[in-house]
């Protein structure tokens, strides 16, 4: 991140941005698409449509956003857990054909059918959004929302000013935190309190630090003349025909997976759910 | 009639100005971050509680509604309520990448809208605790159709009992609690240069 701002800071042409084929994609078109394949999962309730997407663009971002394993493995995590836990509450909460049983617990072959596909499509769109995430830049995506999508540059700005500010808050929320710990009365090993009080007044003192930051924030943008047009932007992001290309390779594929799908007869939609 | 004074300042221009942006957009930011923590924390709790963990975090779904009364208390302004939703979903899913992914965007626009409509019902003018509780109860309810939509509780035997979860905690911390927020903001006074702080001083 600090490399990019200063690269961002220095070099103000309109150059590609480094690194693999993946990161070098516009923005824009990798949250529509990112947008457009959750839209569709949402649809989808058999496990065999979204197993099938999963590995393939489990392949496709192994194969041009060079993520290294570990790293991939670990952003699963999440994603994973919260998998499980719509597994497991499906497979107990569905009536239907009784599988097991076991006192009030029982799963049935409707309820893990349905938390198999609810549970891969959290696999699908997990790893999509993995591959979003740690191929594009923060401040490129804004800037490409501003230039490709008619993002007001009013509000572009307000929202790179926040993403600035996020990227304080951490070290705020631990000045706030050890100045309160200066004052409170200590427990009696020594230690300040954790309590959950002490977070919401931790949480309260950011709040109000923010909106006043924010305030200043408001008025410096304005005096630097934001919301005058024309806008120039200093540096562009590229948007190309490999963008459109892949955009429309992963529309086919998409296209041809769900196709495929309701042809051979796997394909289930909403009325599984009963 | 009411006097012409009672009626919130920025209500006659219909650009945005850029302070109240930039605030919605704060508030956006650090509820997400505030989100970020909680979610962290949440996380590993629900994964120790296994299966339970699913029912047991629609009791916190209020939380997630919060951001929504507190931009519309303080700027004032129709689609408030909307927009910081739809802000705080952006910087989850962009910049700390949230699970759910771009549907949050979808979401957070219902969950606001929700949250609006009590106030805008009232034209932004009434902010008593029956408006809030009412945002809250609207909030939770609009969006438990498209969750549910979305992650099959449709038929689900515990349907009903996560609806009734849901409004509950959607009234007191996505409503009442949001009054008590603004409350204690507007008595700082960090947030007196806004249509909340002028309404005040147009009342006195």
């Amino acid at each position: 991140m600090t490399s990019e701002l200063i690269t961002t800071r220095t070099g103000a042409a309109p150059t590609r941005p480094p690194g693999n084929l993946l990161s070098r994609r516009n923005p824009t078109i990798k949250l529509a698409l990112l947008f457009i394949v959750s839209l569709v999962l949402m649809f989808i309730f058999d496990p065999i449509t979204p197993l099938v997407l999963y590995l393939l663009a489990l392949g496709a971002i192994a194969a041009t956003a060079r993520i290294p394993v570990k790293a991939f493995v670990l952003a699963h995590i999440p994603f994973l857990a919260f998998a499980l836990g719509l597994l497991i509450v499906n497979a107990l909460s569905r009536p239907g054909d009784v599988l097991w049983q076991a006192g009030a617990l029982r799963v049935t072959t409707e309820g893990l059918l349905v938390g198999a596909a609810l549970a891969l499509r959290t696999l699908v769109i997990g790893v999509l959004s993995i591959g979003f995430v740690l191929s594009t830049d923060g401040v490129a995506l804004m800037t490409s929302l501003h230039q490709h999508a008619r993002l007001g540059s009013r509000l572009t700005y307000a929202v790179l000013a926040g993403y600035r500010m996020l990227e304080d808050l951490p070290r705020e929320w631990q000045t706030i935190r050890h100045a309160h710990a200066v004052r409170v009365p200590l427990r009696a090993n020594g230690k300040p309190p954790r309590s959950l009080r002490q977070y919401g007044r931790a949480a309260f003192a950011l709040l109000v630090l923010s909106i006043r930051k924010g305030e200043r924030m408001a008025q410096s943008l304005e005096s630097r003349g934001l919301g005058l047009t024309p806008r120039s932007t200093w540096r562009r992001i590229p948007l190309t025909r490999t963008d459109w290309a892949m955009a429309a390779a992963v529309l086919t594929v998409l296209g041809v997976v769900v196709g495929l799908s309701a042809l051979l007869g796997v394909l289930r939609g909403y009325q599984v759910l009963g | 009639m009411r006097p012409d004074l009672s009626r919130p300042a920025s209500a006659h221009n219909k650009r945005w100005s850029l302070k109240d942006l930039v605030l919605v957009v704060v508030l956006g930011v650090v509820f997400g971050f505030l989100y970020w923590i909680f979610v962290q924390a949440w996380t590993a709790l629900s994964i120790a509680m296994g299966p339970a963990g699913d029912l047991a975090q629609h009791f916190l779904l209020g939380s997630w509604l919060l951001v929504a009364p507190i931009a519309i208390a303080i700027v004032r302004r129709p689609f408030a309520g909307i927009f910081a939703e739809v802000i705080a979903s952006v910087i989850e899913v962009v910049f700390l990448g949230s699970m759910v992914g771009p549907l949050l965007f979808v979401g957070a626009a219902i969950q606001g809208a929700g949250s609006e409509i009590p106030f805008a019902l009232t034209r932004y003018r009434n902010y008593s605790w029956r408006t809030y509780a009412l945002s809250g109860l609207l909030g939770a309810g609009l969006v438990f159709f498209y969750s549910a939509f979305r992650s099959g509780w449709y038929g689900q035997e515990i349907f009903l009992l996560r609806l009734a979860i849901q409004l509950i905690s959607g009234v007191i911390i996505g409503g009442l609690f949001a009054k008590i927020i603004v409350d204690a903001l507007d008595k700082t006074g960090v947030v007196d240069n806004f249509a909340i702080g002028r309404d005040r001083l147009a009342r006195a």
